[in-house]
């Protein structure tokens, strides 16, 4: 634990002399800083997944609530892991973005708020008590605020900053809610009181589970709670967007599993809210997420999706629990941590890339890039192994993790009648992977193939070496994982086996099969990888001597061809998009002579600013209370007291 | 890892282009015509590898590789798929997502090699099919749950064991799924109604207009690699319905064969769906699926 602590101390020491020491020797210094805190802290947590000693601290207080409880078991070492490696490749690669931008003071704020939301993330999944927890939880998103506002001088990134700030609020309001709910039954305010005053009366599950929902679901960005997301993302710079899109969206993940974890023997009904929750966030992430023309954006509803493919997994797991299925529990759940950990890789890696690719052409419009594949051959390796793993194919990580999410639920068919109708969400992660399909062969042809659509994507030049690196070091871990899958399937389902989520081990020999299928994952990935080396060495030998002819691609005879007249991301997505008619967020504005679509988010846009534009409405007609005259505001204190003492004198607090 | 099972994997991959063949063949016969000659895709193959290419000014360095990857996919594909009696050369509990993940990685690759060139005809041809697959993949997974209820497997080789001598009495089931899976071979691999392989429109070309700027050897990857996936989609679904025994490999030639001249005799008599009507055909695919996995759930 001494070494995560300095770790942290490291992080926070890391932002201050970001903000004091001068530019030239501050940036390395604090950069320097941030990566050891990074190494000190994943150090402990991959320890402990080794199967070493969970470790813990306590803070004796004098505040109400107990002592503050710090404890790294094996489910928060499983969530470090990922903060502290996005953490320091979007630092590196921040650095690598603003090398340029000197003395700036804005960028020192940016820079030195990058540890502040790595450490305050580190300690939210290692808080064991109700107070240091939100303390952390708060200094997280403000951070996040603050990171976000980055481009504040830009009217859109302060109106997504806005939502993003009431967004996060009502998300704590939740949880403060619960907690102190959850409090009023137990001596003080640590986890262990916490859930040990849930297992003496589980019927509390019924108020404290949905609030959590609420809670950690909004910092999860599912669905419908996810409208705070797009914007707040898009808004980011890109290694920011890495972060929050890649790790600090766990959170909410994490918070759902500690508290599920905490009921000894969750409900049902809270299995298949989680998997139907799972369900709706994963198909219409990835349906809005098509129908996006900015790129960030786009990222930003694929995490919405890659969230319902976690809920999946955990729904999945709680049934498990739920209804004593121990193998159907510890593969949803170990499905559903590994996809948290490889979401948090490639979808960082696809943020980065993304950076690279505004930071080369300043545009984010898919359909004004094209032809970046030429120019910068590092960012499109990279993207494309990205885009490879979140559609979930082999060889990559994404695969492993739905492969094992599609296992649990087939598991589900072993125990009672009512489990076997688990196997239809096969359909749900079989829609899914094909719609992400769509949405990555739209990214990947139109941004990097074919022509530039415009001046600045024909001027892109190849990212700098400071944003090569981080690149390729993530790049190597989703290969890496998706190559040798038991490196991380294995620990993910250890974890699972430490928690209370099964109270009984699997069956014996359930799970060897699963974990020797990871070596012929590893096997196949290999077979497929040597395969198409093969083949491409043949065809080298076959087109040897000048049998290439490199030409103009034929338009049937059409000379003056432009980049103008390639297909673009919209008419891609357009057939698609239609059938699924006004539920793809997709509003088409005819003129005489142009056709344009508009993706909207039919939450944000077509429910809650409605929604809150009548209630502004409403309000208005209580204005004539505001007469600005201050005898009027001193009697309206007068009448509050009045009715407050009122109250008490009648008895309504005991 | 079972090494017996790649006889059978190799005999499938080198009978793939007849086949193809064979469908054509049938489909020129009940139109009236004369058609090509059954071994024609070879001769083609041999042409093809033995041509240079014109390679687009626009693509990228990636561009060697797609064609490749298209079949090599397809090729990890069939090493998945349980062929002979003794099951599939690769097996693992799953292994089912592996072998829908490598038919999307050659979707995929096919994608990105029409994106090369640029060109608006590959760009329409490739939204058709993302759009074709978004009906499929479903349909694909609905049947391999419902495979899966039926007989307690976790991977291919159990799936598609002879479920039928299994459940007899889910036989209904099983049929359903059979139909299911054979829309999904129209589907996947472009065959009338859903697509028409020998159309001369680009604009109303699905698979056909995606390799349009292809040539050579990556032509030929392309189009081996089409009819390895219709083969063995055919023998998946002859493993549905063939009853197992010692003549395993015999009967599953056979019935791949039987599925051929079936998919040539609906191409002779069908004419093509237009665009806007497909997702109503593929919704069959769904349906039929959601039909036996519902018989299975009882």
């Amino acid at each position: 634990m001494t070494w995560f602590l300095l770790g942290m101390a490291a992080l926070a020491i890391a932002a201050v002399v970001r903000l004091v020491v001068p530019w030239r020797a501050g940036r390395p210094a604090s950069l320097a800083l941030v990566l050891a805190g990074c190494a000190a802290a994943g150090g402990t947590a991959l320890r402990v997944l080794a199967g070493g000693p969970g470790v813990e601290w306590s803070f004796p207080t004098t505040l109400p609530g107990g002592p503050w409880l710090l404890r790294l078991d094996p489910l928060a070492a499983w969530f470090v892991v990922p903060i502290v490696i996005v953490g320091a490749c979007g630092a590196l690669f921040g650095s690598g973005t603003f090398a340029r931008e000197r003395r700036s003071g804005r960028v020192a704020t940016t820079e030195a708020m990058m540890p502040i939301l790595l450490g305050a993330m580190a300690l939210v999944v290692t808080a064991q008590a109700v107070v240091p927890f939100l303390i952390a939880w708060e200094t997280m998103a403000i951070a996040g605020l603050l990171l976000i506002l980055h481009e504040g001088e830009r009217v859109e990134v302060r109106r997504s900053a806005l939502v993003y700030l009431v967004a996060t609020h009502a998300a704590t309001l939740a949880l403060v809610a619960m907690f102190a709910l959850w409090g009023s039954q137990s001596p003080d305010l640590t986890f262990p009181s916490l859930q040990a005053s849930l297992r003496a009366r589980p019927e509390w599950c019924l108020l404290v589970l949905p609030l959590g929902l609420l809670g950690f679901g909004i910092k999860a960005g599912m669905i419908p709670l996810h409208s705070w997301l797009p914007g707040a993302h898009s808004s980011a710079p890109s290694h920011v967007s890495a972060v929050l899109s890649g790790v600090m969206i766990k959170t909410g993940i994490y918070g759902l599993l500690r508290i599920t974890l905490m009921a000894e023997r969750v409900p049902v009904w809270w299995g298949w809210l989680l998997l139907c929750s799972g369900l709706l966030s994963g198909v219409l992430g990835v349906l809005w997420a098509l129908a996006q023309h900015d790129l960030k954006r786009l990222l930003a509803y694929h995490s919405v999706e890659n969230i319902g493919i976690i809920l999946i997994g955990m729904g999945a797991g709680a049934l498990g629990t739920a209804s004593g299925q121990p193998l159907l529990a510890v593969l949803g759940y170990g499905g559903a941590l590994l996809h948290t950990l490889n979401h948090a890789l490639f979808k960082s890696l696809l943020f980065l890339g993304s950076g690279a690719v505004v930071h080369a052409t300043g545009t984010r419009e898919i359909d004004s890039l094209g032809g970046l594949a030429r120019r910068m051959p590092w960012t499109w390796a990279t993207f494309l192994i990205a885009s490879v793993a979140i559609v979930g194919l082999p060889p990559l990580n994404g695969f492993v993790s739905e492969w094992t999410i599609a296992q649990a639920l087939l598991a589900g068919s072993e125990g009672p009648a009512s489990l076997r109708v688990l196997a239809i969400s096969l359909a749900g992660l079989g829609l899914i992977g094909a719609l992400a399909l769509a949405c990555f062969t739209k990214v990947d042809g139109v941004i990097f193939l074919g022509q530039p659509r415009s001046e600045s994507a024909r001027a892109a030049q190849e990212a700098g070496r400071g944003q090569r690196v981080p690149l390729v070091l993530v790049s190597a871990l989703c290969l890496g994982i998706g190559l040798a899958p038991g490196v991380a399937l294995a620990p993910a389902l250890r974890v699972v086996a430490s928690t209370a989520a099964v109270s009984s081990p699997p069956p014996a020999g359930a799970l060897e099969p699963i974990l020797a299928g990871a070596l012929s994952v590893t096997g196949l990935g290999v077979a497929l990888l040597s395969i198409i080396g093969l083949l491409v060495l043949v065809r080298r030998l076959l087109l040897a001597r000048g049998r290439i002819t490199i030409d103009s691609t034929w338009a049937c005879g059409y000379p003056a061809v432009t980049s103008r007249m390639q297909y673009t991301a919209a008419s891609f997505a357009a057939p698609l998009l239609g059938m699924f008619g006004a539920a793809s967020g997709i509003v088409i504005e005819r003129r005489a002579r142009t056709v344009h679509t508009r993706p909207v988010d039919l939450v944000l846009d077509r429910a809650a600013r409605p929604l809150w534009d009548r209630l502004q409405h409403a309000a208005g007609r209580l204005r004539w209370m505001q007469s600005g005259r201050l005898h009027w505001y001193l009697l309206y204190v007068l009448a509050t007291l009045a009715i407050l003492l009122g109250y008490l004198a009648a008895g309504g607090i005991r | 890892m079972n090494a017996a099972g790649l006889a059978p994997v190799l005999l499938l991959m080198g009978l793939a282009p007849l086949v193809q063949g064979l469908v054509h063949r049938t489909r020129a016969l009940i139109t009236g015509r004369r058609g090509i000659p059954l071994l024609q895709l070879y001769r083609d193959l041999w042409k093809l590898a033995r041509k240079g290419t014109v390679v687009s000014r626009t693509s990228s360095g990636l561009f060697a590789a797609l064609p490749s990857a298209v079949l090599a996919a397809a090729i990890g594909a069939a090493l998945l798929a349980p062929l002979g009696p003794g099951g599939s050369v690769l097996r693992f509990p799953g292994d089912f997502v592996a072998f829908a993940g490598l038919l999307a990685l050659s979707r995929y690759a096919l994608v990105l090699a029409g994106f090369e060139s640029g060109s608006s005809f590959e760009g329409m041809g490739a939204s058709r099919e993302v759009t074709i697959a978004t009906f499929a993949e479903p349909a694909l997974f609905l049947c391999l749950a419902a495979l899966a209820l039926v007989t307690g497997g976790r991977d291919m080789s159990s799936l598609f064991g002879s479920p039928m001598a299994r459940a007899p009495l889910l036989a209904p089931a099983l049929i359903l799924v059979a139909g299911s899976l054979f829309v999904l071979l129209l589907a996947e691999t472009g065959q009338v109604p859903v697509d028409d392989p020998t159309t001369h429109l680009e604009l109303t070309m699905i698979h056909e207009v995606i390799v349009l700027d292809l040539g050579g050897p990556d032509l030929g990857c392309v189009l081996y690699a089409a009819s390895l996936k219709l083969t063995l989609l055919a023998a998946l679904i002859a493993a549905v319905l063939v009853p197992p025994g010692p003549m395993h490999l015999p009967w599953m030639v056979a019935g791949v064969a039987a599925i051929a001249v079936v998919v040539g005799v609906v191409a002779g008599f069908s004419a093509r769906i237009r665009l806007d009507r497909l997702p109503q055909f593929l919704t069959a695919a769904v349906v039929l699926a959601s039909l036996a996995l519902a018989l299975t759930l009882r």
